[in-house]
């Protein structure tokens, strides 16, 4: 079951266990230039507001009544990331485990794959959560994304036509798979029995870690430092008879108005703005894990920038290179859907 | 002119004046923006319940559910009767069905996100 929370999107799965629960929003953010440089994780801006494209019918183009799901607005060449956050099961000291499909265009941002049922270890198709805290685009390189980009759909930019050539979804798909109720229980026992399994013998680390006119869709844009983590659990392990998806519906926020009657969002600072103000950008690592290579349908990818030249057409203004100055490392344990921002508890290199 | 509507109000603030002296009429009737005697007049069910608007600055005061004092006094908060003249159909089948149902089983009204064919 999924159900709009706050302009989040929580995708709960009581069949299968009380903190079977999985929430995720999308975060406004800089766009990073769309140059050779590699940098660092931009911060959070807020939330875009989401709402369900069935209490717009007349608004929406038939196609999105017919998808179902949620839309919220974007900027033409505006950026966004998307936060996980999966519930924290205090018995057991552990965020529940899903793996999560996240596709743009019906096309894989992990794997670069057209839109197939189920998790694919081969290349890997998903994200694990809570491991993977947050997604900011496509994994062009081990350890490096370009940035998700809204550019509008028809105009040769988006990961969806340059991948398959067609320009037809757009917006968004996600699938959420949660693990098994058994393994889960297996693997991360509540605390009274993990003491005494570490009396008797067991270690800790094997207990706890075995294993429209209004439509946009979205292109790489600028890369980014960002690894996307490599599945430590056996495939076995996610429950594939319990899911749940959401098509998300991205318009342009020059139409949200007339929509839905709401103000869009302001428009963001740029990376200049940003980084000559001196505020933080971000950089976070978690060496427990390995990174997934670039995927190859992904890596072939040319950037918003790069067509754009090609076209003779100037799809990003404001695509000055900026030196990020003041990066900000943030602690390896991340506090359950930690946005980036500063606080008192990040460290500095 | 009886209603259970003054007597919650009185027990009410009459509890809460024993933890503070804010809680006097006086005192509550300068906070709603009415007469000290006519809030002896509504706890002891001498006039009928007020309006809503003064009902929910009764709740907002004595710290109560401003939906739970107007039903108390026989009413229905606009918003709500909004909705249900809008889709008078929708929420009557909706109310008709549910009215019977334990509370356990109307914590709350989830609305899913539709998924559809893509």
């Amino acid at each position: 079951m999924i159900e709009l929370q706050n302009d989040s999107l929580v995708f709960s799965f009581p069949e299968v266990h009380p903190s079977a629960t999985l929430k995720l929003h999308f975060q406004r953010t800089l766009r990073i230039p769309d140059d050779d440089s590699t940098y660092p994780l931009p911060p959070g801006l807020g939330q875009f507001p989401l709402r369900h494209v069935d209490d717009f019918g007349g608004q929406v183009p038939a196609q999105w009544i017919e998808h179902g799901g949620v839309m919220f607005p974007m900027y033409q060449s505006e950026a966004m990331w998307i936060c996980f956050d999966s519930e924290y099961d205090d018995d057991r000291e552990v965020s529940y485990p899903f793996a999560v499909k996240i596709a743009t265009g019906k096309v894989s941002a992990v794997s670069g794959e057209t839109w197939k049922n189920g998790v694919n270890r081969d290349p890997q198709d998903y994200v694990v959560v809570p491991e993977q805290p947050w997604l900011d685009g496509y994994c062009v390189e081990k350890g490096v994304i370009r940035q998700f980009v809204a550019m509008p759909l028809g105009a040769g930019y988006t990961a969806e036509e340059q991948v398959t050539g067609k320009a037809e979804h757009g917006g968004l798909q996600i699938l959420a798979y949660p693990m098994k109720r058994s393994v889960y229980e297996e693997l991360f026992p509540k605390v009274s029995e993990r003491v005494y399994q570490r009396n008797m013998g067991l270690s800790e680390e094997l207990s706890c870690c075995a294993e429209v006119p209004a439509g946009m869709g979205l292109a790489p844009g600028g890369r980014m430092k960002q690894e996307i983590y490599e599945d430590s659990y056996r495939l076995s392990d996610w429950d594939l008879k319990n899911s749940s998806r959401c098509f998300v519906h991205i318009t342009n926020s020059m139409v949200w108005r007339s929509i839905t009657g709401e103000n869009p969002p302001t428009t963001p600072p740029t990376s200049s703005e940003y980084a000559n103000a001196g505020l933080p950008w971000f950089e976070w690592y978690d060496d427990k894990n390995n990174a997934l290579p670039g995927a190859d349908p992904l890596t072939g990818m040319k950037s918003v920038a790069t067509i754009g030249k090609e076209k003779g057409d100037v799809p990003l203004p404001e695509n000055a290179s900026v030196n990020p100055g003041n990066v900000v490392t943030l602690r390896k344990d991340l506090k359950p859907g930690q946005v980036r921002e500063w606080t008192e508890t990040a460290d500095r290199p | 002119m009886r209603n259970a509507f003054g007597a919650y109000l009185r027990k009410r603030r009459e509890e809460l004046l024993g933890d503070s002296p804010e809680y006097s009429i006086r005192k509550v009737a300068a906070k709603i923006g009415v007469q000290p005697s006519y809030i002896s007049k509504v706890e002891r069910e001498e006039v009928a319940p007020p309006s809503e608007a003064t009902i929910i600055r009764w709740a907002e005061t004595l710290n109560e559910d401003p939906d739970v004092l107007l039903a108390l006094a026989g009413k229905v908060s606009a918003d709500l009767r909004d909705a249900i003249v809008k889709r008078p159909k929708v929420f009557a089948e909706l109310i008709r069905e549910l009215k019977d149902a334990p509370d356990h089983a109307l914590l709350r009204v989830v609305r899913e996100v539709r998924d559809g064919n893509w």
